[in-house]
């Protein structure tokens, strides 16, 4: 992370974590075009919550997606990849998800900007934001809906967490050996790559050491995760 | 000659890559390896921007963990940052010679045996969308062929990034940045998994991975889901 964006996060994390839904709250609150947001969480499709409204439109949007299995959420969270819908009236989008476009521009909803929750492989949701009239994000609201984005992620993945502190610590996760330590640890733990990651998380914790360090000790074979009987 | 042929089959196998099933990630490794067949130097790296104000290492033609480190080091302090920030191409011609500008990066790439580093930007119109960086052993500005070269490389890099023709949307943009970066995360831990069930080291689990997926015409990103998910017998994938 840049020191910039990490304390973007950090700042954000301070004042309104840990409830994931103050931060959603902030996030509506702090980018003007958003008129609502809905986080739903899963780790597979069909959605098994919604985390989050904001208002009846927001909740509308996460009913319409669950009940009909199409909308941008889905798509965003199915590819991996933000789902940006600049105008829900324009004709591509109505032949896309012809049931979900109709219930949602009747529910007032014009726009949608639907952004996976996600690690790789990791996946726990999506956070849809949404505008009640049509136009695009701009580049900076694009940054601040990501920045949003990774922080909700960060506090959804430390929940599970008996991690006292959920204090967001100073490693960064996106670092490449972070990513195969956390392949390597679901390899030889077996479970999802979402435990092998906790693990990893909870270990360096618990030690106090930075996340990349236990990584790396991971991927030069010099730590393993089976001899471990907690 | 031989160079005019190698540029060929680099232009031949990189338009292989940008057809229906477009692999990102297999793309951008090609190209970083392409680049030091192409421009005689060592290793080569590809940042793309995450579009939260920060460079993310794309593609590698070096799995060494050293010189992985010494990219992601880069991304804080270096000719790439610098060559993010202005859209100019950014050197640093001799790494013995510390550079206030970048201190710690320039000891550990001195340290690490090359002489200079080079940061070309991947530009999309006005927008930098990322940074293609290349290290020498030898401490001296690139010929200005191979400066040429390299930049045209950047521009395929970014053409087979974006798709879309119509990218004043910036959102199609996000999307696929995005999805791209991500799709390297999963790549990166499907090889962890690789590495530890059949006992390799990362790069031949890249290569195991990378072969799979050639061999059944299967997109990187897909076989990493697969292996991760666990819906694919990864036995006997080959691991050279």
């Amino acid at each position: 992370m840049s020191a910039d964006r990490r304390a973007r996060v950090l700042a954000l994390l301070s004042a309104h974590g840990p409830g994931v839904d103050r931060l959603c709250a902030a996030c509506v609150a702090h980018l003007p075009g958003i008129s609502g947001a809905g986080l739903a969480v899963m780790t597979t499709l069909p959605a098994s919550g919604t985390r989050y409204v904001s208002d009846e439109a927001s909740a509308r949007i996460e009913e319409l997606q669950f009940e009909l299995g199409e909308g941008p959420c889905v798509d965003a969270f199915a590819a991996g990849r933000p789902v940006m819908v600049p105008d829900l009236s324009g004709r591509q989008y109505q032949l896309r998800w012809p049931a979900f476009a109709v219930g949602a521009v009747a529910a007032g909803v014009r726009a949608v900007f639907a952004f996976p929750l996600q690690l790789g492989a990791i996946r726990i949701g999506v956070l849809d934001l949404y505008r009640d009239r049509p136009g695009g994000l701009a580049d900076e609201e694009i940054a601040d809906a990501l920045v949003f984005a990774d922080t909700v992620t960060l506090l959804l993945l430390a929940e599970d967490h008996a991690e006292g502190d959920w204090q967001v610590s100073a490693y960064d996760e996106h670092r490449t050996v972070v990513h195969q330590a956390t392949g390597m640890v679901m390899a030889q733990l077996g479970g999802t790559i979402r435990g092998a990651f906790d693990r990893l998380r909870a270990h360096a914790y618990a030690e106090d050491r930075p996340l990349d360090d236990v990584a790396d000790d991971v991927v030069k074979r010099r730590l393993r995760f089976d001899q471990f009987t907690d | 000659m031989q160079r005019e042929q190698n540029l060929a089959e680099a232009f031949v196998e990189l338009a292989d890559t940008l057809v229906a099933d477009f692999d990102v990630v297999d793309f951008l490794h090609v190209l970083a390896n392409r680049c030091v067949d192409l421009l005689g130097v060592q290793t080569a790296g590809l940042m793309l921007a995450d579009q939260r104000g920060q460079l993310r290492l794309m593609a590698s033609s070096s799995e060494q963990s050293r010189l992985l480190e010494l990219f992601e080091l880069e991304i804080d302090e270096g000719p790439c940052l610098t060559c993010y920030h202005t859209g100019q191409p950014t050197a640093d011609t001799n790494l013995e010679q510390p550079d206030a500008r970048w201190p710690r990066f320039g000891r550990q790439a001195g340290a690490a045996g090359f002489g200079s580093v080079h940061a070309l930007p991947l530009r999309l119109r006005a927008e930098i969308i990322g940074v293609l960086n290349l290290f020498c052993a030898a401490a001296e500005p690139l010929r200005d062929q191979d400066a040429r070269m390299g930049q045209a490389l950047a521009d395929v890099a970014t053409i087979g990034l974006l798709q879309h023709r119509a990218i004043e949307h910036r959102q199609v943009l996000a999307e696929q940045l995005q999805g791209a970066l991500n799709s390297r995360v999963l790549v990166e831990q499907a090889k962890g998994v690789l590495a530890e069930r059949l006992h390799l080291g990362m790069p031949e689990a890249f290569h195991a991975l990378r072969t799979h997926a050639r061999r059944n015409n299967q997109r990187l990103s897909d076989i990493a889901q697969a292996i991760i998910d666990g819906t694919i017998d990864t036995t006997h994938f080959v691991s050279s």
